[in-house]
């Protein structure tokens, strides 16, 4: 499986390549197209998909030591897993808005077996939760896509073409303006919701918990990044039609309704895996804000957040779920605090991953979010900047918060029988401090083709081309 | 009686059927409704099919009707049979209410279906109004319902009502899209009834109000 990822991995790369060549690949009528957006959402994808298999080889393996795996599981996680990344790289290549919806939809199939993995009653309830909003979000999401083909009629042309997103933008300028509107609030509160925007975000806590760490993983940086593409999609049609105001103002709204709403949950988190959900749902709300702001700045500068949370999260995700294996358990009383001394490798990966998720200097996330700001503070959203300022200070101080107490605090009560297991080195733990270093370098030094990739994601956000 | 009236008809009957869902407490009469109410979508497919020879509808008409109206009630009821739960308990508001509910949920899809351009057909304007109508009622379903069987046919009752827009509105979804939303609907469908199982198997009740372990 890893090699099979490590392939998918270098295939991204090379269509990336390709694309910054100058060449605009494309396939089946334009269906699937490659351009600067689609090119750097694909290569996320890989990194993140290579990380997870990877990881995944080490996390089953340490659960097959302790005969916690049986037969279903085994051919679930190693069929499942690369399911899912397959129709997330088909989410980031599509042109044609069916296609997307499709592939949408097939990533939320492959992650339920994913979340009911464990098979345990809080399992099951989440599993029941994200199935049945997932799939109302997605009734929204075709709704959205069906007036959005209405609102063409007659300008898109016949077959399957009619609903390519390239069609829509050169036609934009005719698309009928009521049936656009209701069909942008559709699919946007529909995508959205694939996306963990508030406050559509309720699935995202009960699934990153109850998921293994390897497929939290893949939810939270690719499919947040998947759902966050089919948004800047609906969002750049209606922007080409209706002007910038319209979808960028509601993104704006939802951006910080997230980024408010995780506020409160984090101080009061009572789990691990949970608390990066709240964390990713905050992610998600930043970059929606930054596009939402409106200006090439601010498109830049969301799109560099999603580079480097990309990047970052794993580091936290992949930390966090050795240290919820090693004990057992991802809830807070269960792992106890002082966990420095029992697992130190895994302890500091984390507490330098919370560093780099609440966007502390010196590492990437914390360019993305000044750009962010500035850009905030130089358009007329100024009081909508503030709060959304208040909220990322508030959000800093209760994260080091919580992973200070569980980190440093007082060490284990030693009549405590449920002993952890100890901290081995195994691929699940090269792969943290591979990630780690990665993370680490990419803060200082982000190779050219990469920042080159990025630049030409913002045209596309920016100029819609 | 002519095409545009057969059509409203069908159409106010699927809205009737939505209703019905409301006032319903017995799971497998529910199942039924959606079933009547998926067939009379397949009608109103293939009457737009004739009317109009666009032919690729014909394929939208017969996927609906073997698919939904045969196909996932089938699949529904023997969830039903194999775990013996036949009644909806009482739900979060009572009949009487929910209907009334609705009813202002109708005049609401009413309204917005005005803001679209009048198409060719003047019946489109009645089959907007009624999608948009079922898909509030869906909603409406989805939230004050407990059974997770009847979660499942307010989701299908939304998906029906998207695809009442989808023939109403447009010429037609090309068809590979057509046919991968079809598979992703049965796929769903199955899932959410493996889910259900398992739920039942373990909460020895389908009553999806229990599933609240996981808050903050």
């Amino acid at each position: 499986m890893v090699g099979g990822l490590l392939l998918t991995f270098g295939l991204c790369v090379a269509t990336a390549r390709q694309f910054l060549g100058g060449a605009v690949p494309a396939a089946f009528g334009d269906a699937l197209r490659v351009d600067g957006l689609s090119a750097l959402v694909l290569v996320l994808c890989g990194y993140v998909g290579l990380v997870s298999s990877t990881y995944g080889v080490g996390y089953l393996r340490r659960n097959e030591a302790r005969n916690l795996v049986t037969s279903r599981m085994r051919r679930e996680f190693y069929g499942l897993i690369p399911f899912y990344v397959f129709a997330m790289l088909l989410v980031s290549m599509s042109n044609n808005l069916g296609i997307m919806w499709i592939a949408v939809e097939l990533t939320t199939l492959a992650s339920v077996f994913l979340i009911t993995f464990h098979d345990t009653d809080t399992s099951l309830e989440a599993g029941w939760k994200f199935l049945v909003l997932g799939s109302l979000g997605l009734a929204f999401a075709l709704l959205g896509t069906v007036l959005l083909f209405a609102a063409g009629q007659g300008h898109l042309g016949e077959g399957m073409a009619a609903l390519n997103w390239t069609r829509f933008i050169q036609v934009a300028s005719s698309l009928h303006p009521f049936t656009l509107r209701l069909g942008v609030v559709f699919a946007l509160i529909g995508y959205g919701t694939k996306a963990g925007l508030a406050p559509m975000h309720t699935w995202k806590p009960d699934a990153y918990r109850e998921a293994p760490s390897p497929a939290g993983l893949l939810m939270a940086v690719g499919m947040l990044n998947g759902a966050l593409y089919c948004v800047l999609r609906i969002h750049l049609i209606s922007k080409a039609a209706l002007g910038p105001a319209f979808s960028g103002d509601l993104l704006l709204t939802l951006g910080l309704l997230s980024v408010a709403i995780a506020t409160p949950f984090i101080l009061v988190q009572w789990n691990l895996k949970r608390l990066l959900a709240y964390s990713s749902i905050e992610h998600v709300g930043i970059m929606a804000v930054g596009v939402g702001l409106g200006g090439r700045a601010g498109a830049f500068g969301a799109l560099l957040h999603m580079t480097y949370h990309s990047l970052a999260k794993p580091v936290a995700f992949l930390s966090a779920g050795t240290l919820a294996q090693l004990h057992s358990s991802s809830n807070f009383d269960r792992i106890g605090t002082g966990t420095f001394s029992r697992a130190p490798v895994a302890s500091g990966l984390l507490v330098l991953a919370t560093l780099m998720i609440t966007g502390s200097p010196p590492f990437g996330l914390f360019f993305s979010e000044m750009t962010i700001l500035k850009a905030g503070f130089f358009s007329p959203h100024v009081t909508a900047t503030s709060i959304f300022l208040a909220a990322l200070v508030v959000l800093f101080c209760g994260f080091a918060f919580q992973i200070g107490g569980l980190v440093l605090g007082p060490p284990r009560d030693p009549k405590d029988r449920r002993v952890p297991l100890p901290e081995r080195f195994d691929v699940g733990m090269a792969t943290a401090i591979v990630v780690a270093i990665v993370a680490i370098v990419s803060a200082f030094y982000l190779p050219a083709s990469m920042l080159a990739l990025i630049h030409a994601a913002t045209q596309v956000v920016w100029e819609g081309a | 009686m002519t095409t545009s009236d057969l059509l409203i008809l069908c159409a106010a009957g699927m809205l009737v059927s939505a209703y019905l869902m409301v006032g319903q407490k017995a799971l497998f009469t529910t199942i039924r409704l959606y079933a009547l109410q998926s067939l009379l979508l397949g009608i109103v497919a293939a009457t737009i099919a004739v009317s109009e020879s666009r032919h690729e509808l014909f394929v939208t008409a017969a996927i609906t009707v073997v698919l939904k109206a045969m196909l996932i009630p089938w699949f529904l009821m023997r969830i039903i049979d194999k775990i013996g739960i036949h009644r909806e308990i009482e739900p979060f508001l009572s009949v009487p209410a929910s209907l009334l509910v609705c009813l202002g949920l109708t005049v609401v899809g009413y309204r917005v279906s005005t803001g679209f351009p009048e198409g060719a057909r003047g019946v489109s304007h009645h089959l907007i109004g009624v999608a948009l109508s079922m898909l509030l009622v869906g909603l409406f379903l989805m939230v004050t319902r407990k059974k997770a069987i009847t979660q499942i046919l307010a989701l299908l009752t939304v998906e029906n009502a998207v695809f009442l827009v989808a023939i109403g509105v447009t010429p037609g979804m090309p068809l590979v899209v057509e046919l991968g939303i079809a598979f992703d609907v049965i796929v769903a469908v199955l899932l959410l009834g493996i889910l259900v199982q398992r739920i039942v198997d373990r909460f020895e009740s389908m009553d999806v109000s229990r599933l609240s372990k996981l808050k903050g």
